[in-house]
């Protein structure tokens, strides 16, 4: 397991292919290797990844090779089962920089939960949509511009219209950030990929 | 003292009047006198003619002629998208495919793209405004134009997979931005402003910006300097504290510093460079007028006894911003206590 765990870190995606189909044969579980190899890397790099010392490259190459193994682990159509709760991303409406989200949705995924992807410039209402059909932990939007705040701003209410006033809405992004949760009418702004998952494991954890 | 000598002797550490202004507006430029952002950033006499009224409307030091993050990928071959009232995007990147690396050329700033176009409203600011207030025009620095020309995924993985190939990507890049920089200079910019988001520590490790990024940008600032800019400045944005270091041996000496940046450690850090910062970019859009002439009379308090600063953003003051959070931030400038 800590081989596998070392390789992610490395962002050695055929080592850790190779780690964790040998520890398949070895006849442990797809989801212990989760808990065990993926989850403890990934909680490694978040141990790393403070605010002064985050950068893109290092995460997006143990990302490549998180995915790697967890299309082995789950091949499509066997998704995993037990999952500690879902989540709806989004970049919203002429938002098209989507690089954040998918950052997220892979240290989401890593960590076992359910993450429904509405992608880049997305309409509000299918965003509500989705969070209507999937009653998610969570809705979480990445913003890297300015102009989307008036749209952040308004998901609540709209969730509220539609039934979902339960489902809590975090923020993150470059733009969105640097603002609060009072001004962009959320319930958390994300400093981080990771501090985004520490919400939602207070969330998931609240829930149980 | 005029705006530019104002600039140019913070620049040098020099005594000033008082401490120079730039309110980074761009795009913003455009929404003030209601132009639609898509036609500003594609048409340089709208470009100057909206930076002229901006200028006359706030009274800060400095126009810019930034039009969007993608002039040079675009000159080079990416194919953008013009969406009504905002910056392009990127449609397709100029290296989608394996078999585009062989069709790369350098672009002609005089021909390619929106290139003319910016040089178009340089001339036309310089013959405007002259040596009275500092003119910008903008690169992109080598790694950004890397990423703009291949997508960041795929060049920050063809830095661990195939290095020699990203030099040799970014060897193309330097040179094309040496050959936009010039061509700024003698259009009428006093400099263009080195924009390097992708170099952030946000985005590479240190040792990245070390190994790749520091010897191309020390070349496009010696290129620069060479042409008869006034200054070399580096815009980098995010936690940049651990690439301060290397500033000063690319040969900056003008430096942006964002809000996640306090005063003294980037003063600490770079006691030589001239500074311009921090203001939180969305504040201009969330805040009101008290609060960033606050922000700002920190800053101003923090610099007193300290030469070679300039009030500022940390980065662009977003199009939408408040026109009156914008005279707040240069009115704690022209007012000091």
């Amino acid at each position: 397991m800590n081989a596998l765990a070392a390789a992610i870190l490395e962002g050695d995606c055929a080592g850790a292919l190779s780690s964790a189909r040998r520890l398949r044969q070895s006849g442990l579980s797809a989801e212990l290797i989760v808990i065990r190899g993926v989850e403890a890397a990934m909680a490694k790099l978040d141990a790393k990844c403070t605010l002064e010392q985050f950068n893109l490259l290092e995460i997006m190459l143990a990302g490549r090779a998180v995915m790697d193994v967890m299309k082995f682990l789950y091949p499509a159509g066997k998704e995993a089962q037990n999952t500690k709760g879902s989540v709806v991303l989004a970049a919203l409406e002429g938002d098209v920089h989507d690089l954040g989200k998918n950052i997220l949705k892979m240290i989401l995924i890593a960590n076992g939960y359910r993450v429904v992807d509405c992608g880049k410039d997305c309409p509000l209402e299918k965003l509500v949509a989705a969070a209507k059909a999937e009653r998610p932990l969570a809705v979480g939007i990445s913003g890297l511009i300015t102009p989307i705040i008036p749209l952040v701003r308004s998901v609540k209410e709209v969730l509220l219209k539609r039934q979902l006033g339960g489902v809590k809405v975090m923020a993150g992004g470059a733009a969105l950030k640097q603002s609060s949760p009072d001004r962009l009418n959320v319930d958390f702004v994300a400093e981080s990929a990771f501090d985004a998952l520490h919400y939602l494991e207070k969330l998931a954890g609240a829930g149980k | 003292m005029n705006s530019l000598e104002r600039i140019v002797s913070a620049t040098r550490f020099q005594a000033v009047d008082r401490t120079p202004v730039v309110a980074q507006v761009f795009g913003h430029a455009a929404a003030l006198a209601g132009v639609p952002l898509d036609d500003y950033i594609r048409d340089g006499q709208t470009l100057a003619d909206c930076q002229l009224r901006a200028l006359r409307r706030y009274g800060y030091d400095a126009v810019f002629t930034v039009m969007d993050v993608n002039v040079e990928t675009e000159a080079a071959g990416s194919r953008l998208r013009y969406r009504a009232n905002q910056y392009s995007v990127i449609e397709q990147y100029a290296l989608s495919s394996d078999n585009d690396w062989n069709k790369l050329s350098l672009p002609d700033p005089l021909k390619a793209g929106r290139m003319p176009q910016m040089l178009k409203a340089l001339a036309i600011l310089r013959r405007q405004l002259g040596d009275e207030v500092l003119i910008v025009g903008c690169i992109m620095g080598p790694f950004t134009l890397a990423v703009q020309l291949l997508g960041l995924e795929k060049a920050l993985y063809l830095a661990i997979d195939d290095s020699p190939r990203l030099e040799r990507l970014l060897d193309f890049a330097t040179e094309a931005l040496i050959r936009f920089g010039q061509a700024q200079v003698k259009a009428g910019a006093h400099l263009p402003v080195i924009f390097d988001p992708c170099a952030s520590p946000a985005v590479v490790p240190p040792g990245f910006f070390r190994e790749f990024e520091l010897p191309r940008l020390g070349r496009i600032c010696q290129a620069l300097k060479a042409a008869g800019a006034l200054a070399n400045w580096l815009h980098i944005a995010g936690p940049v504290q651990p690439i301060f270091p290397y500033y000063p041996q690319a040969g900056v000496n003008l430096a942006c510093f964002d809000y996640v940046v306090s005063p003294a450690e980037v003063r600490g850090a770079l006691p030589t460079t001239c500074l311009a910062g921090n203001l939180r970019p969305v504040a201009f859009v969330d805040g009101a007028p008290a609060e960033i002439e606050a922000e700002a009379r920190n800053l101003l308090r923090f610099f007193a006894d300290n030469r070679g600063y300039i009030l500022s953003s940390g980065c662009e003051i977003p199009p939408e911003s408040k026109p009156e959070n914008i005279a707040a931030l240069v009115n704690a400038a022209r007012v000091q206590e």
